[in-house]
């Protein structure tokens, strides 16, 4: 896919959130991912980061402004939107009764797709690194990082344009990590947007396109990977959550 | 996407090790309350025909009709009343009949095994009543926040799921999840019946469905309350103390305390208040009648001697005339006392109505009280067994004195000839044939009035479920799904 062909999935416009109690969640956030583009949304607990997530899942509705996703809006054609989004816990937990194979069919089937057979399955989970006797064991026994691996062989077997990543390498182990920014590389290839929120600076730099950092509501900093590539971001990242958004600039 | 939600829940459920145990232990108690409700049965049967036969033996040697004037009859057992054993133990099992006056019950209530009132039966109500509800908790006190805790929530509906078919193909699913394996050990259960020879009539075997149909719209009212409750908490720990709270006031305290509420909002004499109340009467009368017939004897004398020149004749009828004075006072004195009598027993039934009313009426808020009211319906062991034993044995009594009426040719309400007898036996007279005495046969009320008397509990019932099913809907439209 070259640049001209890309075409943006998510967009953010202006995005707001006041909660009912007054508190402003997001401040008039706004950005947009073409396919095959991976956008890191880094901040603090509390930065607003879920939020935004929530309001392109439909899960909250926005006070002002729009969450796209291939053009639908989210909160006025929730059902269509989420055709085109694949979501991603932080902290994936499934059907603990259910194996794996299960909770892929349960899911895949959830997501529209009825046609997978036991072997689609089964080639999605080795993608994703589960190893194969894993499969058909109940998740009850599962690390993180394997529960992690189902979740995400769940978003790719929904096959849609989008994908969000909610903290997603939170409590990972470093190779359980690595494997995930590859799998997430692969992903990108292959055409998908896919909008993450991390704390992680340095998986965010090496794996994104566009980083965000968000603080208190709103998005202070976006740049491109390019942008990025003589600046320390960890230092980028303190400046902009310690205020000194002037001197950053 | 309802089938797939309503197939996870099922799969989910009945997946887990905690249900392999629960089951395990539900299926147990369930087939073991039919297999003691069956041998409780044989055993009353027992009873029951020793003391019919212990009923006739009193006139074995007897030789003239006129002599079998009264005898004893006794409850017969009914194979559902010891499924459901309800009041049938509370209520006395004998009733002295004499094809006269009305029935009266003897001191008979299960007093023969009183070990068994200790810890009370293991019944199919009690086991549904406890079971059922529990079960349905355990299963369903999660159901909602249990997903939003475990994250698998916001991955559904990450998907374009719609809330009301999510909602219904949890509730439909638990339901099935629960009911279905559920029924398996009540149909093994209820095979046990004719397995073990005990037979029961058409309708019987109807009530029995009936009772089971309600045991299943009581485990909905408690799956509908537990997803409802969950919608509206959390956490599932919170839900769960909701839930055991609910539960604890439900089968254990307002049954009880509608009882207390009732017997002190309503206060029902006790017979012993009554007999003093006539016997203060009696005293009173019997005082009145003496001072009377005081009079009379002072008139008599005083006429007597005024009239000694009018002749016996004349004082005899005077006599008889200030006598028959006498005898009306009386008889309206022994009026009065029967008419006090009959008021105050008519007076305490009707404060006794009142006071079930308000009870029933109160305890219905809990789904186990409308549970239990529906169940001992179903199996005629209600309140109205005691009813329902009286009117049988006075329609027994009745044809009891039809047969006496053909036996001897009189009616039960002539005197007793007792020199007839010793007549008979000089005679070597044959022995009457006790058999032919007909025989005493329960019959509980026909279906369609059981069904009229069950009917509004079965509806409470299913009003219930209705109520909590609108409210886990209704609170899970508008649940915060993050």
């Amino acid at each position: 896919m070259t640049e001209t062909e890309k075409q943006t999935v998510l967009e953010a416009d202006k995005l707001t959130k006041r909660y009912e109690d007054g508190v402003l969640a997001l401040d008039e956030v706004s950005f947009a991912i073409n396919s095959s583009e991976i956008f890191a949304m880094l901040g603090a607990n509390g930065a607003g980061k879920t939020t935004t997530i929530n309001l392109f899942l439909n899960f909250i509705e926005p006070t002002e402004g729009e969450a796209r996703v291939m053009g639908i809006v989210t909160h006025k054609e929730p059902l269509l939107a989420k055709e085109k989004i694949a979501y991603v816990s932080e902290n994936v937990m499934l059907y603990q009764n259910f194996t794996a194979m299960q909770n892929l069919d349960y899911f895949a089937r959830l997501g529209g797709k009825k046609d997978y057979s036991k072997d689609d399955y089964r080639d999605v989970l080795l993608r994703v690194g589960l190893q194969e006797e894993a499969h058909n064991k109940r998740l009850k026994g599962f690390s993180k990082g394997m529960r992690q691996k189902c979740g995400i062989a769940i978003a790719i077997l929904k096959d849609a344009p989008a994908i969000l990543l909610d903290e997603p390498t939170s409590g990972l182990d470093p190779k359980a990590g690595f494997e995930f920014m590859k799998l997430l590389d692969n992903l990108r290839s292959e055409g998908k947007s896919i909008l993450m929120s991390t704390h992680d600076i340095f998986r965010a730099r090496e794996i994104a396109d566009t980083v965000g950092i968000m603080n208190q509501g709103k998005l202070v900093m976006q740049a491109g990977k390019d942008e990025l590539s003589d600046k320390d971001l960890e230092q980028l990242y303190m400046k902009y959550m310690a205020g000194y958004m002037e001197e950053a600039a | 996407m309802l089938k797939l939600i309503l197939l996870k829940e099922l799969r989910e459920i009945t997946g887990s090790a905690k249900f392999a145990v629960t089951f395990g232990i539900c299926s147990m108690l369930i087939i073991l309350s039919f297999f003691a409700g069956i041998k409780n049965y044989e055993t009353r049967m027992e009873e029951y025909n020793s003391s019919t036969a212990a009923n006739l033996r009193p006139y074995k040697d007897t030789t003239d009709w006129d002599h079998v004037r009264d005898h004893r009859i006794s409850l017969t057992p009914k194979p559902l009343a010891s499924l459901i054993v309800g009041l049938s133990n509370d209520i006395p099992r004998d009733a002295y009949i004499n094809g006269r006056d009305t029935p009266s019950f003897s001191r008979s209530n299960y007093s023969q095994q009183p070990v068994f009132s200790v810890f009370r039966f293991l019944d199919l109500e009690f086991v549904f009543q406890v079971i059922f509800s529990l079960f349905a908790i355990l299963f369903a006190f999660d159901a909602v926040n249990g997903e939003k805790e475990r994250g698998t929530l916001r991955l559904s509906f990450a998907n374009s799921l719609p809330r009301a078919g999510y909602i219904l193909g949890k509730l439909a699913g638990s339901f099935l999840a629960l009911a279905l394996p559920l029924l398996i050990p009540i149909l093994i259960g209820a095979l046990l019946i004719p397995v073990m020879g005990v037979s029961l009539t058409v309708d019987e075997w109807i009530r029995l469905s009936l009772f089971i149909l309600c045991g299943m719209l009581y485990l909905g009212v408690f799956l509908t309350l537990a997803v409802f409750i969950s919608c509206l908490t959390q956490r599932p720990s919170s839900s769960f103390l909701f839930l055991l709270i609910i539960w604890v006031c439900s089968v254990l305290i307002i049954p009880r305390a509608s009882v207390l509420i009732a017997g002190n909002a309503v206060e029902v004499p006790s017979t012993e208040e009554i007999s003093v109340q006539v016997l203060q009467l009696q005293r009173q009368n019997a005082r009145e009648s003496d001072k009377k017939l005081g009079e009379v004897f002072q008139q008599v004398l005083q006429e007597s001697r005024q009239n000694r020149d009018k002749g016996p004749e004349f004082m005899k009828n005077r006599q008889e005339e200030l006598y028959g004075e006498l005898d009306i006072l009386r008889d309206k004195l022994d009026k009065n006392v029967d008419d006090l009598k009959s008021r105050l027993n008519e007076e305490r039934t009707n404060m006794q109505i009142k006071q079930e009313k308000l009870a029933f009426g109160i305890s219905r808020i809990s789904p186990a009280a409308v549970f239990t009211l529906s169940a001992t319906t179903l199996a005629d062991t209600s309140m109205e067994l005691r009813n329902h034993f009286m009117e049988n044995a006075k329609a027994y009594s009745k044809s009891f004195a039809d047969f006496f009426r053909n036996k001897t040719g009189r009616s039960i309400d002539s005197e007793m000839n007792f020199n007839r007898e010793r007549e008979d036996k000089k005679k070597q007279a044959r022995l009457i044939n006790v058999n032919e005495i007909p025989e005493f046969a329960y019959q509980a009320p026909d279906l369609p009035v059981i069904l009229h008397d069950a009917l509004p509990d079965i509806a409470l019932l299913f009003l219930f479920n209705l109520v909590f099913f609108i409210g886990a809907f209704t609170a899970f439209l508008r649940y915060d799904l993050r």
